[in-house]
This record gives C-alpha cells, sequence and structure tokens, in this order.
C-alpha cells in the first residue's frame, strides 16, 4: 500500500468546477489512468482520496492538494506523467510525494494558505486603498465578525495574517490561517477593511488565486509553516 | 484550452450550477474556427444535466466532429435564472464550446425528445437572436433543424423549423452539409436551398406544403408548392447498426448528469408491438449490434470517459438474441474494475434475477413489472404480453432471491378500460404481497417486509401507433380514475404495504394536444411562450392556466386534439410523413385492440407492417 500527496493548478474556465465535482472528476482521472488506487470495503466501494483545502467556485489556484491511497505504485513520476495524460488543461499535477503509511490527513494539517488577491476590473474601491490597507494591517489589533454555525464571533484577524502586502500589480500578496480551526477567509479580510473606509465590498469584486497550501510544523528552531509539498531549496518555510 | 467565457464572472457566480454553461468537459471537441467550413450548433432544449443525458446527441456529435470541415458544439437551455439575466443584459445565447453566439452558426439543430419542450426551442431561438418564424429568417440566421421522436409529428412547430430530419441522424447528414456548403459557395437563395434539401431522402421541408382544411378542421390535404417536392417523405434508417458510427469518446460531464454513465445501445427497434407505444413502431425493424463489436466499445468507452457505470441502452433488453454473452463478458471485466453495471428493461425471469443479483445489491434494488393495465383483458387490448401469472412468478423467484420491494407501472385511460380493469390495479399489486408473504415465512424475512410501489400515469394517444385514432380522456376523467385507483388499493388486505403514485393530469393533456396536433397550434405555442411559458415540462414552471387562456384567445378548442374520436379515413398531420410502418397495418392493429385480440410479436410471426421492406434486422430472421 502506498499513500501519496499530489500538488495540482485549477486555472481557466473550470475555475467554476466547485469541490465535489472536482473529486468525481480526479475519481474518473483515475480510472482514465488506470491508477491502481485503493477503494473502500464494502457493496459500494469508493477511492480512497481526500483533498486537503477546498477552493471557492470561481478562484483559480497553483497550490492545491490531494493525498491517495494506492494498492500499488511504480514510481510518483510515472503516475504524475499518466494522469496528467488524461487530465484537462486547466488542471495540472505539478508535483508529488509518497507519504509514511501513518500520515495524518491532509486536511487536518492545513495551517494557512497564500493568496493572490485582486479586484476585478471596475470593482476597486473609491478610496486609495492600497496604502489605507497597509495602515489597517499596521494597526495593533483588526477586529472583525466572523460567521459561524453558532452564530457571529469577534476576532481579532491580525494574529491570523501571516504576511500581507501589495504587489507593484495592484494585487494583495497574503499568507493568513485557515484549515479546520481559524479559517480566515480574504473576503473577510477585504470586506472588515473596506468598513474601516466606510465602504462596502461590491458584490463578487474580488478574483483570489490561491497559490500555496500550508501546513505547521515545529523544529529546534520553533514552529513553522510551510507548503504541504516543499523542498528546502523552495525556501517557502516560514517560521511564526 | 478554449479561455474564453461568454458569461462574465459576476454572472457565473450569481447564478446556480455556473458549470452548466462553461463547456470544458472532458471529450469536448474544440476546433479551430478559421480552419472549418460548416458550424453546428446541436440543442436538447432543456436544462444541461437532461441534455447531457441523451444518447443521440453523442452519437451525432462525435460524428459530426468526426468531418474535418464541420465543428459541432452543444446548447442547452438556459436555467430560468440565467433565463432572465441574458434577458435583461442582452447576453446572445451562446454554444458550450467556443462560447460563441448561436446566431453566427450554419445550423441550430434541436433534438425533439418530448412534447413539452417545445416552448424551450422558442427560448433559444430568442435568447439567441434568431427570428422563431422559419419564414422571417435570412442567411444571416442558421438553419433551424429538428430531429428526435417528435419530428415524427412536426406539425405544431412546423413554423419555427426550417427543415425537419425525418429518421436516424446517421445516414443523411453528410450529403446535407456538402448541398449547404455548395449552395453558399454559389450564392443561391436561402428559399432555393430549402427546395433542394425537400429532393432530400429523410428531410422534410414544412414551409414548402400547403395544408388545406375541412369544413369540421380536420386536414383535406397537405400539397407541395415547389417543383420536384415530393409528396410524402420517408424515414431515414441505419441497415447496419453493427458498422455505423458509434461515440468511443463521448463528452463526460463535471457535474452529475440525470444519466451519467457509459452507454452501450444493444440495439435499435421492438419486436413487442404494444399498440399504445410510439418507440416500438417508429424504429421497426428490430436490428440487433453484434456483441463482440459491443464488447469493444464498452472497454474503449470505459477508458475514454472513466465513467464508473455502464448501462445498456435498448426498448426491451431481453429480446436482445446476445444478452448471456455480453452480460457475462460486462461482469467480468467490470467487477475488478469496481464498475457499475446498470440494466434497464430486463424482464423479470430467472436469467435477468441471477444476472441481477451479480450485477447490484438485492436488499437496495427493486423489482420492476410494467403491466401497464390492471386486467388481462385491457392487457390484451394494449397487446402486452405479460400476464398476471408471469409477473406472481417472477415476483415469487424475487422473493426467494432475497428481493422485497416491487415497482408497479400502469396506465389510465387506455381505450376500452373499465371500472373492472381499474380494480385490477390494486388486486394485482394484492396479489404480489400476498405472493411474499406465502413465498417468505416470518422466519425467513429477515425482519424486512415487502413494499410495493404502484404507479400510474396518463394515457396520452400518439401518432404512428394503432391507438392514434383513440380518443383520449379528459383530465376530469383522469383524475377520476386516478381517485378509483386509489379507492381500489385502499380496499386490498394488505394495502398498508402499497405505496400509490400519480401522475400530473394538466400536462398529460397538453401533452395529447401537441402529439397530435397540426399546423394551427404554432400560433397558440408561439403566443404561449410569449405569455411566459417555458420549461413546460417541469411542475414548478408548467403553467397550465395561461395554456388554456392562449388557447381561448387564439380561437383553437385543444378538445379538438384530445377527445374527439378519428374516422378511419381521416388524413392526419403526420400522414405526410411515412415511418416505415402502413396506416393501414395500424387501422388493423387498431381493430384488434378493439375486439381484444392479441398479436404476435415480429419473431414469432410476420404481421407485414411495411418494414420489410429495408430488408434488414428481425425481418430477415427466420420465425421460430
Amino acid at each position: 500500500m502506498n499513500k501519496v500527496r499530489l500538488k495540482f493548478s485549477k486555472n481557466g474556465p473550470i475555475r467554476f468546477i466547485g469541490h465535489l465535482d472536482v473529486m468525481r472528476y480526479f475519481q474518473k482521472v483515475n480510472r482514465r489512468a488506470e491508477v491502481d488506487i485503493k477503494h473502500s470495503e464494502g457493496y459500494s466501494p469508493h477511492q480512497i482520496l481526500s483533498f486537503a483545502l477546498p477552493l471557492s467556485v470561481g478562484a483559480t489556484s497553483d497550490g492545491e492538494y490531494l493525498d491517495m491511497t494506492l494498492n500499488s505504485l511504480d514510481s510518483i513520476e510515472n503516475l504524475i506523467t499518466r494522469m496528467n495524460a488524461v487530465m484537462h488543461e486547466g488542471i495540472v499535477i505539478t508535483d508529488g510525494k509518497e507519504l509514511p503509511e501513518i500520515t495524518p490527513k491532509a486536511m487536518t494539517i492545513v495551517a494557512a494558505a497564500e493568496y493572490l488577491v485582486s479586484f476585478r476590473q471596475g470593482k476597486e474601491p473609491d478610496c486609495d486603498w492600497e496604502r489605507l490597507l497597509m495602515e489597517y494591517y499596521s494597526s495593533e489589533h483588526m477586529e472583525t465578525q466572523k460567521k459561524t454555525k453558532s452564530g457571529e464571533k469577534t476576532i481579532d484577524m491580525k494574529t491570523l495574517i501571516y504576511r500581507m502586502e501589495v504587489t507593484p500589480e495592484h494585487g494583495v500578496h497574503m499568507l493568513v490561517s485557515a484549515g479546520s480551526v481559524d479559517h480566515l477567509k480574504p473576503s473577510l479580510i477585504m470586506e472588515s477593511f473596506l468598513h474601516t473606509q466606510n465602504e462596502e465590498l461590491k458584490p463578487f469584486a474580488l478574483s483570489v488565486h490561491r497559490i500555496d497550501t500550508y501546513l505547521q510544523g515545529q523544529d529546534e528552531s520553533g514552529t513553522y509553516i510551510e507548503p504541504l509539498i516543499c523542498r528546502e531549496e523552495d525556501g517557502k518555510r516560514v517560521y511564526l | 484550452m478554449n479561455e474564453k467565457l461568454a458569461l462574465s464572472d459576476d454572472i457565473l457566480l450569481s447564478i446556480e450550477k455556473p458549470e452548466r454553461y462553461i463547456g470544458s468537459e472532458i471529450n469536448s471537441v474544440i476546433k479551430n474556427r478559421d480552419e472549418v467550413k460548416l458550424r453546428f450548433a446541436f440543442c436538447f432544449p432543456d436544462v444541461y444535466e437532461i441534455g447531457m443525458s441523451h444518447l443521440g446527441i453523442q452519437i451525432l456529435y462525435g460524428l459530426f466532429n468526426s468531418y474535418p470541415d464541420v465543428w459541432c458544439e452543444r446548447v442547452y437551455s438556459p436555467w430560468t435564472d440565467l433565463d432572465r439575466m441574458m434577458r435583461d443584459n442582452h447576453i446572445p445565447l451562446f454554444a458550450l464550446e467556443s462560447q460563441d453566439p448561436v446566431r453566427d452558426f450554419d445550423f441550430l439543430g434541436f433534438t425533439l425528445q418530448y412534447e413539452m419542450c417545445y416552448t424551450n426551442i422558442l427560448q433559444v431561438l430568442d435568447l439567441s437572436g434568431i427570428p422563431l418564424l422559419s419564414a422571417e429568417r435570412t442567411w444571416d440566421d442558421p438553419i433551424v433543424i429538428g430531429g428526435g421522436p417528435c419530428s415524427y409529428n412536426p406539425e405544431p412547430i412546423a413554423d419555427f423549423f426550417d427543415l425537419f430530419y425525418i429518421g436516424e441522424g446517421e445516414t443523411m447528414y453528410r450529403t446535407l452539409f456538402d448541398l449547404y456548403e455548395k449552395a453558399k459557395a454559389d450564392g443561391i437563395s436561402r428559399h432555393d436551398f430549402l427546395v433542394m434539401c425537400a429532393k432530400l431522402p429523410g428531410i422534410y421541408v414544412p414551409s414548402l406544403y400547403l395544408v388545406t382544411y375541412n369544413e369540421d378542421g380536420t386536414i383535406k390535404a397537405m400539397t407541395p408548392i415547389a417543383d420536384g417536392v415530393p409528396d410524402h417523405v420517408s424515414k431515414e434508417m441505419v441497415t447496419d447498426i453493427s458498422d455505423c458510427y458509434y461515440p468511443m469518446n463521448p463528452v463526460v460531464p463535471f457535474i452529475k448528469a440525470t444519466q451519467d454513465r457509459v452507454v452501450l445501445e444493444i440495439m435499435r427497434g421492438c419486436i413487442r408491438g404494444c399498440r399504445f407505444c410510439q418507440a416500438g413502431q417508429l424504429y421497426r425493424p428490430l436490428r440487433e449490434r453484434d456483441a463482440k463489436v459491443l464488447e469493444q466499445y464498452a472497454i474503449q468507452m470505459l477508458k475514454s470517459t472513466g465513467q464508473e457505470e455502464i448501462s445498456l441502452s435498448s426498448l426491451s433488453s431481453s429480446d436482445y438474441s446476445q444478452l448471456p454473452e455480453l452480460v457475462d463478458f460486462l461482469i467480468k471485466e467490470c467487477g475488478d474494475r469496481k464498475i457499475n453495471i446498470s440494466l434497464p428493461s430486463l424482464r423479470i425471469d430467472a436469467f435477468s434475477l441471477d444476472v441481477m443479483n451479480k450485477v447490484q445489491d438485492v436488499r437496495k434494488s427493486s423489482l420492476t413489472f410494467a403491466p401497464e393495465a390492471g386486467s388481462q383483458r385491457l392487457r390484451d387490448v394494449i397487446n402486452k404480453g405479460l400476464t398476471e401469472e408471469d409477473i406472481l412468478h417472477g415476483a415469487h423467484d424475487a422473493f426467494v432471491g432475497g428481493w422485497n420491494r416491487v415497482k408497479l407501472y400502469f396506465m389510465l385511460g387506455l381505450p376500452t378500460e373499465t371500472e373492472e380493469d381499474i380494480a385490477g390495479i390494486g388486486d394485482i399489486a394484492n396479489k404480489i404481497a400476498a405472493e411474499y408473504f406465502d413465498t417468505l415465512p416470518k422466519e425467513k424475512r429477515g425482519g424486512r417486509t415487502i413494499e410495493i410501489v404502484a404507479s400510474t400515469s396518463f394515457f396520452v394517444p400518439k401518432p404512428f401507433t394503432p391507438f392514434q385514432w383513440a380518443p383520449m380522456n379528459t383530465k376530469e376523467e383522469f383524475l377520476d380514475k386516478a381517485n378509483q385507483t386509489r379507492r381500489g388499493i385502499m380496499s386490498q388486505l394488505n394495502q398498508k404495504h402499497i405505496k400509490y403514485n400519480w401522475h400530473e393530469a394538466d400536462a398529460s393533456m397538453m401533452e395529447g394536444v401537441f402529439a397530435r396536433g397540426d399546423r394551427k397550434l404554432c400560433k397558440v405555442i408561439m403566443d404561449a411562450y410569449h405569455k411566459g411559458c417555458i420549461y413546460d415540462a417541469w411542475g414548478e414552471y408548467f403553467k397550465f392556466d395561461t395554456w388554456m387562456e392562449t388557447f381561448r384567445e387564439d380561437g383553437v378548442d385543444p378538445f379538438f386534439y384530445t377527445t374527439r374520436k378519428r374516422e378511419q379515413d381521416e388524413i392526419f398531420p403526420w400522414d405526410i410523413l411515412d415511418c416505415g410502418v402502413d396506416k393501414k397495418f395500424l387501422y388493423r392493429e387498431w381493430q384488434n385492440a378493439l375486439s381484444e385480440k392479441v398479436s404476435p410479436n415480429c419473431r414469432k410471426q410476420c404481421l407485414g407492417c411495411g418494414a420489410r421492406k429495408y430488408d434488414t434486422g428481425v425481418c430477415m430472421e427466420e420465425r421460430e
């Protein structure tokens, strides 16, 4: 039995394919590529595969992750080649690695996500938002209301944003807490910021691109976050 | 990758299931628009998930795209949420692959699978910016062509179409495309092109026929009004279906379609001759596809789609002579790959129970019987060769095999139906329950019990069937019969185990009007559309009152088409077409029905229906 983690991108028109349909898509990719995937037991067996972090409909990404359990594996490179050969051009597997047999599920270890967020044309705020946003980010607290299943609660976004800057192309590059515990949506940051300027975020104003998805780890230097598949030379490890 | 989307992100994010409109599916075909000569937009006028479940489009889509000079794309009805936005924002309807406006295409083809989609045809034309009436179109508009079962009586929608293709699409489209390309190159007029089309086999050009009426509103004559236009149009048919195009790489939707699986069409046509059934007449004679060919198809299609289910498609799979070997092959191939096999339209007998036992979870699945009528007398009238003994025997074997759920399908409003026939529905359901209790003593039921669901639909007489002469019931009669059925079931000893469902009567009446309608209905359909009728096949959008109001305003009596008794010599609107079965034969069968006389199936005895002229299929087999 082999566990593998694959990294993939999602771009172009199929950004409108929802999370569950991406799952069904990969199940079909596996059958087309004749991947020797393990199935669950029982009368209606299903492929054992799971995703790290759902991506909202309409968002693009270069950092999605998928874990699969296989009955056999010749090599990760072969697997990726075979799968990419039967994929839609908008979804490309860009990296992969074999995991130890006992590994927590990807979705349980997600700690952060890196985004590039920009305003769609004609949906930019009226204020001098690039300067004001950075001012907002430099304040000591960034309190806002977050909707939860049991109502609203006040959170301080400051502790959940690890990095944020405005890019020369007028985008906002951010690394923020994500996952099952403290999930922070980029839109909540932008919405809360605009409220401080007495502006509203226009409907569907933000175009969101996820750059990568991060897990949290610990070593002698402290607690860090890094992409789910990360090589030392990537230099993407961030100590908190 | 086609990066272009016809709809803005704003719109796509604010509608239900944006995936319906973005194309990009696996196996969808992208060509270079500058390298093709002819662009065909193929429309199933209903929502994406329904349209994507249809095998016919997949066949013709693949066939057309196999021609280097043709690019065929798909179009479906925008759902009501997008429909409103497109009208508000003046966004023209587009084809999925290129996302280009439909109006710029050379052809717009509609598959006509059921009558209740007619207003959706107008929706698609309207959103595309194409004039609704053929008479108002110019070379700036696509040629609008219809095909499929409802094109066997195209008269209610005749004004909206330039052409109808009668019969199986595989045979004549290439010739039609060549003619079109030549006409464009030669710069001939659109009208002259239509006249040329009318001379092709299988092509019916409604605008080239003048319809005259008798005083009572029935048809006096349908006369060609241009030189060389034939009196009748005969259906096109594939004679060797083992050696014809089949789509090895069908388009795989991202969202779940209603039928989301590989479909193996094992045969066309049916030997049974049930007298209510239109498909059983239209697709004669029965032609089987070779099992060896199908096995290759199955492997290739599973490989190219990655689907997790494969289904056999035909009108009556049990009549497929190579069924055992095909099923054995599929069980072997699919078992290891965890692929489900679906076997619809099987007669319940020892063989099918054994097969079903192998391919599905008995505890989850149910048995389906379609007696269609509650008494043997009425089953003889409709020529449904299923006896009560067959049903009870099949049920008995199934109960022993572990099944405990039974579905029963009946029709109400069949010709000659009496109260006793209706009472028979409750009786047979009760007998099946009793059979369960007799077959399995309490200790063998494993804590389960029998569950029966009986459903009735209302009978709608269809063209080219022996019942095309039959009066249809009124809505009141239908509802009264549904109540009788319900009371009949409630009075049974085992009534607690029987659930009863019945269909909408309003929609059945409209279906009846369109099914045997004539050209006078074109105006009604257009007016109802302008009053907001679309998606009539969807109960929540069907506006019966608006339809009735439109009939009144247009001075058209809907009951003329439904409840009226038709005489033997009446000229029907569809008599201009020839589906391969003679009207004389159909009338003979109508008389046999009235005298409760059953007719043998095609394998037992040839009844001389007329389909022998095709020299193929069951007509050429030696009789038993």
